[in-house]
């Protein structure tokens, strides 16, 4: 299921703490996941790299409104989030630049294979 | 670009239009209105009565601006205007234009004035490769206003055209009945907004940022950056030209508002490259230090996380170049980004240290350690290719991914004595030094800013044993030079070509051999008297109008001249900068990207190699490079020292108010290098 997955992304993000790949961003993103006519709300707020997730909130900086299939493709690297973005399948409100950021901590896509690596 | 098309633009929007102000673009060429690396307008068509009008003149206020004074009646013998048109153009989110017709008659008129406006939506992409649009087109009027609309999926652009004036709007375009009094005027002014739905506050925010005044910003660019005085009137204006076209090339980025980094060229790469802006950064350092500062972070802030082979991506890579448009939304191009460079990743650790070593700018260091500490970590990890610890490259993406990536980029750049082409992955020569440069600079960071002196024992005892392998494994023994390359099985890819310059830059070079080095470069096989060809004369491949292999490249000569200063061949510099400066004359102080690798007595004048950009941002700032080998301009702890080498065609120069570390500070020559010989 989609929703468990996001569930899933979700908490462990909170676990990673500090995030050095977003340590000159900060803001907070509100998540709309929708999913079988649902809407499930997360805030991310990032404090020059420290993490923290929350069900509830007050204002985002930005809104990220996405479908539970989407998302999850997202946090599997199936779906890279900028090109996501310019075919509208994330809406983004918002500052874009936070959205940007976020989205680096999502994996490599799973078909690329590293051609060679030899130290 | 031709000449006789008009271009204006604010960041990455840029209008092309023809001499009267109109755009009547076919699927292929190169007029419109263009946002995000698309087209927004495709037609914009000014008539009155039906008839096109005729360019009196066109008046080039600003890069940003331009006013087209027009008349009725196209090509006429002689023209009888009762009448005349101004169409004063500004670019923003899209552009506005204020259009005013003037009755000079004692009698009244009446006008049916139109606009015919249309748009293709192409991508950047498809306007140069001529390809088809997937998607589908609609119109409509609302609330006085024409939206152009395309979509395809979720992507979504639109057009919004609106006029002060009270218009009929039909879906081809504006129309207005004019009634003009005797010695009378009428105007309105006309909104074109690049607009778009899906990539919703991509655009918007950007509007909302609007700067207070385009005009003074220039004005204060310009009284920032050290005022230069000299007798000669054609570095003064070369200059001038250089610090107006890099303040037009600046454009800012989502992460970074506010912050201006310099796009590649105009109008077509008006975008992020890895290479191109840290070439332009180094350059420019000494003039307008903040922009390395902000190329350095967006640059960081985009710094490879995964492993994507369609974007050629490694953890710690810096990008080559990022794009918005329809065909990299669909991933039909990877630039979103695409990180297909091997160079960017170790200058993006010179940049850091050479920037610190001027502005004394510890934070930003600081800052960065994380991005500089995985750049580095990329060049032993993810670019030893072949297996023997140099940087080579290698595409993943066969399809769209780029086969050359180094700055020599075209098919043919790198190639043996006889023309033969070496595999893949190779390894060429110049990033073995960016690479040395790298790991001496970062062990510098790492004593003075990091304080991790086993990381900066570690880095300089690899850039060591670097330097000791290259000068063995490189060195084409019966020529006296390094060879281009390392093939696949380690043979020297051994044409003589430019790239020996840059080694000089980095410091790879042992002592020994800059002699030779230098004297290569300035020989009559690689120097043709207005600068060193990027291939020498008589190797297979070479071609004086060859894009890589034989043109002559003002960027590559400004970094050659600080190469030869490095070493102490001061007046090799002198020649090579002396050279270059006196091209740029001919191009009223714009040196293009390239010009033809013709020896000097031969042509008489540059021949200027056909391209689509310019200014091109890397030759707008090699005169800035230039000045600094020849004022030999070197930050030493908190002091700047002046080591002058100055042609004799130059009397006198002075660079007044150099920022950096010391405050302002002066600097002075004169002219004592003869360089007839060029």
């Amino acid at each position: 299921m989609a929703a468990d997955s996001v569930t899933q992304y979700f908490e462990a993000l909170a676990e990673r703490g500090h995030e050095p790949l977003l340590r000159s961003a900060s803001g907070t993103i509100r998540f709309d996941v929708r999913s079988g006519g649902r809407v499930a709300q997360w805030y991310v707020t990032i404090k020059k790299g420290d993490l923290s997730v929350a069900r509830e909130g007050d204002a985002a900086d930005t809104v990220v409104r996405v479908d539970a299939a989407e998302f999850e493709s997202l946090t599997k690297g199936r779906v890279n989030a900028q090109t996501a973005v310019l075919r509208g399948e994330l809406a983004v409100e918002g500052d874009l630049g936070l959205v940007m950021s976020f989205q680096r901590l999502f994996p490599s896509p799973p078909k690329s294979v590293y051609a060679r690596r030899i130290k | 670009m031709s000449s006789d098309l008009v271009q204006i633009l604010e960041g990455n929007t840029f209008v092309v239009s023809d001499r009267n102000g109109d755009i009547d673009a076919s699927p292929v060429d190169a007029t419109g209105l263009f946002s995000f690396d698309t087209r927004f307008l495709a037609k914009w068509v000014l008539t009155i009565d039906g008839e096109r009008l005729n360019a009196l003149s066109t008046d080039d206020l600003n890069y940003y601006e331009t006013r087209f004074f027009l008349v009725p009646g196209t090509g006429t013998v002689y023209i009888d205007a009762k009448l005349s048109v101004i169409r004063q153009r500004v670019v923003g989110r899209g552009f506005s234009e204020r259009l005013t017709i003037l009755n000079h008659d004692d009698k009244p008129v009446s006008l049916e004035v139109r606009l015919e406006a249309g748009s293709d939506f192409a991508d950047l992409f498809e306007v140069k490769d001529q390809l088809k649009k997937k998607g589908t087109y609609y119109h409509r009027a609302e609330r006085g206003r024409l939206v152009l609309g395309y979509k395809r999926e979720g992507f979504d652009r639109e057009t919004w055209i609106s006029a002060s004036e009270p218009a009929k709007i039909d879906p081809e375009g504006l129309a207005f009945k004019v009634k003009v009094e005797p010695h009378g005027e009428w105007t309105t002014d006309l909104e074109v907004v690049a607009a778009s739905i899906a990539a919703v506050e991509l655009m918007a925010t950007r509007a909302k940022r609007k700067r207070p005044s385009l005009a003074r910003g220039l004005d204060k660019w310009l009284a920032q950056a050290p005022s230069l005085q000299s007798s000669s009137d054609s570095l003064r204006a070369t200059y001038h030209r250089s610090l107006v076209d890099l303040a037009a090339l600046r454009f800012e980025t989502m992460t970074l508002p506010g912050r201006s980094i310099p796009a590649a060229g105009l109008p077509w790469f008006m975008t992020l490259f890895g290479r191109d802006s840290i070439f332009t950064s180094l350059q420019s350092l000494p003039f307008t230090p903040e922009l390395a500062a902000s190329t350095l972070q967006a640059l960081g802030e985009r710094q490879g996380t995964r492993v994507d082979d369609f974007r050629d991506e490694d953890p710690g890579r810096i990008l080559h170049e990022m794009r918005f448009g329809e065909m990299t939304a669909f991933e039909e191009r990877p630039h979103s980004p695409y990180y297909g460079c091997v160079d960017a990743t170790p200058l993006f650790v010179v940049l850091l240290d050479e920037y610190e070593r001027w502005t004394g700018d510890t934070r930003l260091v600081r800052d960065l350690e994380f991005e500089a500490r995985a750049a580095l970590n990329w060049i032993d990890e993810y670019a030893n290719l072949q297996g023997n610890g140099y940087i080579a490259y290698k595409r993943r993406n066969e399809k769209t991914g780029l086969e050359n990536q180094c700055w020599k980029d075209s098919w043919d750049s790198i190639s043996y004595r006889d023309g033969r082409l070496p595999g893949f992955p190779r390894a060429t020569c110049e990033l073995q030094g960016y690479a040395y440069d790298a790991k001496v600079r970062a062990a510098r960071l790492a004593r003075l800013v990091w304080k991790d002196p086993a990381f900066a024992d570690r880095l300089e005892a690899e850039a060591a044993d670097l330097k000791r392998r290259f000068n063995d494994d490189f060195w084409v023994e019966d020529g006296e030079y390094f060879a281009i390359a390392l093939d696949v099985d380690g043979s020297r890819v051994d044409a003589l070509t430019s790239n020996n310059g840059h080694l000089l830059w980095s410091g790879i070079v042992e002592k020994s051999k800059a002699k030779a080095v230098a004297g290569h470069l300035l020989g009559e096989r690689l120097f043709s008297g207005w600068g060193v060809r990027t291939m020498a004369e008589g190797e297979g491949r070479y071609n004086p109008i060859g894009y890589h292999v034989g043109t002559v490249w003002p960027y590559d000569n400004s970094f050659i001249a600080w190469g030869l200063r490095r070493y102490g061949f001061k007046d090799e510099a002198a020649r090579v900068a002396a050279g270059i400066l006196d091209a740029a004359d001919f191009f009223a102080g714009r040196l293009p990207e390239a010009f033809g690798g013709y020896p000097r007595e031969m042509t008489r004048y540059p021949v200027q190699y056909p391209t689509a950009c310019s200014p091109q941002a890397w030759s707008t700032g090699a005169p800035l490079l230039l000045l600094r080998a020849m004022l030999g301009l070197e930050p030493i702890g908190d002091h700047l020292i002046v080591d002058p080498a100055l042609p004799a065609s130059i009397d006198h120069l002075e660079l007044l108010d150099i920022p950096g570390r010391w405050g302002r500070i002066d600097a002075f020559g004169r002219g004592r290098i003869d360089t007839g010989k060029n």
